[in-house]
C-alpha cells in the first residue's frame, strides 16, 4: 500500500533523509519512531504529497507522490503534528468544508459528518465552535477531517501528542476501529508502549537514516541482543545463583526485586537446559519466565550506535 | 454542478463569507465605510449649499453635481485602497500562520481554486460596499449634471481597480510567508498604482512633437491610475495640462509658462503672455473629449486604458499567485508518469 524507496531530502547542506526505504502492506499499522528531528514528519510530508524529495520514490497506494499528487490526495487521509483550525465554524460545519474540498456530494456530506463525529466521539459537540474544543478533541475532529473521503490509507503524525492519558487511550480504541475497517495507518510517535501493543509494523528512524524496519516482534527480536530470563526460588536465592553463572549459555546473572535475572543466548531447548541444572542442583523453582526486550530497548539499541 | 459552477462556488468561497459574516469586524467595516463616504458627501453638498444661497441660478446646480459626484467617487476610490488590500494581502499568509494551509493543500482542491475562492471571498465583500455606497451616489441625480452611463462606467472602473489592488494582495500573501510584509508590500504597491504611476506624469512627461497634429496625451503608465480615468468621468472633459511638457515652445495663444535651458544646463522658467516660441508650435493641438488624442492608446477611453492595463496586471499577478502557491512546484507543460490505476 505504502513503498518508499531511497526517499532522501537534502535542505541546504543538512540531510533530512538519507536513503530511506520501507514498505507498507495493506492493513498494517505502522509505528514510525525517531527521536526529535529524525526525519519522520519530513518522510510523512513527503508521502502526502506535501514536499518533494531531493531523489527516490514514494507511493500511496500505487501513486508516486511527486507525479500524481492529485491522486495521493484522494488516497490518504493525513493528520499532522501541529495544525490550526478556522475559528467561527462549528465541528459539523468544520467537517462539512473539507468533506467539499474532497468534492463528497452536498446530499452524502450530512451523514459523513455525522457519522465521522459519531466515530469520534463528538456527536454532542457538532455545534460548538472548533476554537472553543480541548486540544484532545481538536486532536479527534482532525482525525474525523482526514476520513472525511474514505482514504485507504492514513497518515497521523504524532497523533497522540500533548494528550492526557484518557484521551490517548480513546485515540488508540479509534485507531483499532479504523484497522478493523480496513485502513492502512502510519503513525509516528514517541510514545513507544503504545506504539507496542497497536502496531503491527514498526520503523526506527535517527538522523535521516531508517535503522530498522519491519514486523513490531521481529524488530524488537533482532535489535535486544541476547533473551532474558526471570527466576523465582523459594529461599536459596546466593545458591541459585552460584548453580546458573557456571552454565555455559548464561552471560549475565542479577538480582531485581527479590528475584534473579539471566541474560542466556539459545533456544527455548537451553532455556529448558537451564531450568533441568537449577532443579538438578535441588533449587525449588517457584516460577520460571522468559523476558523479551521491550520497544524501548530496541529504540534506545537502534538509535545509540551505528548500525 | 458544471464546471463553471463549481469554479466560481468553491467550498473557500462559502467558508469565508460564513467566517467574515460572523465577527463583528465586517458589519463596522460597513458602517464606518457608509459613514465616511455619507460624510464627505454631506460635507461636499453643505458647502455647495451655502455657496447657491448667496448666489444660485439653475445652471450651476449641474456643476455642483459634478463637483459631488467628483469627490465621491475619488474618496470611494481611495477608501476601497485602504480596504481591499487588508482583504486579499492576509488571505494566505493566514492560513499559514494559522497552519491550516497544509490541511487545504492535502485535500483534492487545486491550488488556483484555492486562489480563486479566497478572491472571490474578498471581492464580493468589495462588491457589497460598492452596492452599499449606490444610495449615497444617487443623491448626485438631485443636481444634474451627471448621466447614468457616467455612474456605471465609474463603478466599473473602481470596481476593476480594486480588483487589480486584491489579485496583488492576494500575490503578496501567497509570496510573502507572514501576514504583515504581504500587507505592507501590498499597501505598497496600492501606492504605486494609485498614486506613484500619476506622479510619473508629472515627473517624466510627454515632450511636444514639433510635428504632432493630434494633441499630446500623458505617458501611458499614467492610466495604470484610476484616479485619471475618473477625473476624466467626473468631468466629462479633456486632461488639460497634465503629463505635458512644453520645454522650449510656447502655448496656446493666451501664452503662459515658458522655459528655455541655461548654458550651465539648468532650465528657467517664466510667465508670458504673449505666443513665444517657433511659429509652428505656437498653438499645439488642444485636447477634447474625453478620448486620448496620442500615443498607444490613442482613440481609446481613458478608463478602457485603465481597464485594460489593470487587467493585465491582474492577470499576470493571478499567474504568479498560482505558481507560487502549490507546495510542490511544477511548470505547467512538466511531463508526467502514466496514471496509475
Amino acid at each position: 500500500m505504502i513503498a518508499v524507496e531511497g526517499l532522501t531530502k537534502v535542505y541546504g547542506s543538512r540531510t533530512a533523509l538519507d536513503h530511506v526505504s520501507f514498505e507498507v502492506p495493506k492493513g498494517e499499522i505502522f509505528g514510525f519512531v525517531g527521536p526529535n528531528g529524525a526525519g519522520k514528519t519530513t518522510t510523512l510530508r513527503i508521502l502526502s504529497a506535501l514536499l518533494e524529495p531531493t531523489s527516490g520514490r514514494a507511493l500511496v497506494d500505487g501513486a508516486d507522490v511527486t507525479e500524481h499528487p492529485d491522486l495521493v490526495h484522494e488516497r490518504l487521509g493525513y493528520m499532522p503534528d501541529f495544525f490550526g483550525v478556522y475559528d467561527q465554524l462549528t465541528a459539523g460545519e468544520y467537517l462539512d468544508f473539507y468533506a467539499s474540498c474532497y468534492r463528497q456530494p452536498k446530499a452524502r456530506r450530512k451523514k459523513i459528518a455525522d457519522d465521522l463525529l459519531e466515530l469520534v466521539g463528538l456527536t454532542d459537540r457538532r455545534d460548538q465552535a472548533v476554537d472553543t474544543l480541548s486540544r484532545g478533541l481538536k486532536q479527534r475532529l482532525c482525525l474525523a477531517r482526514a476520513l472525511v473521503h474514505d482514504p485507504a490509507v492514513l497518515l497521523l503524525d504524532e497523533p497522540a501528542s500533548g494528550l492526557d492519558p484518557r484521551a490517548r487511550v480513546e485515540m488508540r480504541e479509534i485507531l483499532k476501529e479504523l484497522q478493523t475497517m480496513g485502513k492502512t495507518i502510519v503513525i509516528s510517535s514517541h510514545i513507544l508502549p503504545e506504539l507496542t501493543e497497536l502496531c503491527t509494523m514498526i520503523g526506527i528512524i535517527d538522523q535521516g537514516r531508517m535503522r530498522a524496519t519491519g514486523p513490531v516482534h521481529e524488530v524488537i527480536r533482532q535489535l535486544t541482543a541476547g533473551r532474558r530470563l526471570r527466576i523465582t526460588v523459594l529461599g536459596r536465592k546466593e545458591e541459585a545463583a552460584a548453580v546458573l553463572k557456571p552454565l555455559s549459555a548464561i552471560h549475565e546473572v542479577v538480582m531485581v526485586n527479590g528475584s534473579i535475572e539471566a541474560r542466556y543466548d539459545g533456544d527455548d531447548a537451553a532455556a529448558a537446559g537451564i531450568l533441568q541444572s537449577l532443579v538438578a542442583a535441588g533449587i525449588k523453582v517457584f516460577s520460571f519466565s522468559q523476558l523479551e526486550g521491550g520497544l524501548e530497548d530496541a529504540f534506545m539499541k537502534a538509535t545509540s550506535e551505528d548500525i | 454542478m458544471s464546471r463553471i459552477a463549481i469554479a466560481l462556488w468553491n467550498p473557500i468561497v462559502s467558508k469565508e463569507y460564513r467566517s467574515r459574516m460572523r465577527t463583528w469586524r465586517s458589519p463596522l467595516a460597513m458602517t464606518v465605510y457608509i459613514l465616511l463616504l455619507g460624510g464627505v458627501g454631506w460635507a461636499i453638498f453643505a458647502s455647495t449649499a451655502a455657496t447657491a444661497r448667496n448666489s444660485f441660478n439653475g445652471s450651476q446646480a449641474a456643476n455642483y453635481g459634478q463637483v459631488l459626484f467628483l469627490w465621491l467617487i475619488l474618496f470611494q476610490m481611495v477608501l476601497l485602497a485602504f480596504i481591499t488590500p487588508a482583504l486579499t494581502a492576509g488571505a494566505v499568509s493566514s492560513e499559514r500562520e494559522r497552519q491550516t494551509i497544509d490541511l487545504l493543500f492535502v485535500t483534492r482542491l487545486p491550488a488556483f481554486s484555492i486562489l480563486w475562492g479566497k478572491l472571490l471571498a474578498s471581492m464580493s465583500f468589495v462588491i457589497l460596499l460598492l452596492l452599499l455606497s449606490v444610495p449615497i451616489f444617487s443623491l448626485v441625480f438631485l443636481f444634474g449634471g451627471i448621466e447614468l452611463d457616467q455612474v456605471l462606467i465609474a463603478f466599473l472602473v473602481t470596481a476593476v481597480a480594486a480588483l487589480t489592488l486584491g489579485i496583488i494582495g492576494l500575490a503578496c500573501s501567497t509570496a510573502f510567508k507572514r501576514t504583515l510584509p504581504a500587507t505592507v508590500a501590498a499597501y505598497g504597491a496600492a501606492f504605486i498604482l494609485l498614486a506613484g504611476s500619476l506622479l510619473f506624469g508629472l515627473l517624466f512627461p510627454t515632450d511636444i512633437n514639433p510635428n504632432a497634429t493630434k494633441a499630446p496625451a500623458p505617458p501611458a503608465v499614467t492610466y495604470l491610475s484610476p484616479v485619471l480615468p475618473l477625473v476624466v468621468i467626473g468631468t466629462n472633459g479633456p486632461v488639460n495640462g497634465y503629463g505635458v511638457r512644453y520645454g522650449n515652445f510656447g502655448m496656446s495663444q493666451g501664452g503662459g509658462m515658458a522655459c528655455s535651458a541655461g548654458p550651465n544646463g539648468n532650465q528657467s522658467c517664466y510667465m508670458t503672455t504673449v505666443p513665444i516660441g517657433k511659429g509652428a508650435f505656437m498653438n499645439p493641438p488642444q485636447p477634447s473629449g474625453t478620448t486620448i488624442p496620442s500615443g498607444l492608446f490613442s482613440g481609446w477611453q481613458y478608463w478602457q486604458a485603465t481597464i485594460t492595463m489593470q487587467l493585465i496586471i491582474s492577470l499576470a499577478a493571478l499567474i504568479l499567485s498560482a505558481l507560487l502557491l502549490p507546495p510542490i512546484r511544477h511548470l505547467p507543460w512538466r511531463r508526467r508518469a502514466g496514471v496509475p490505476g
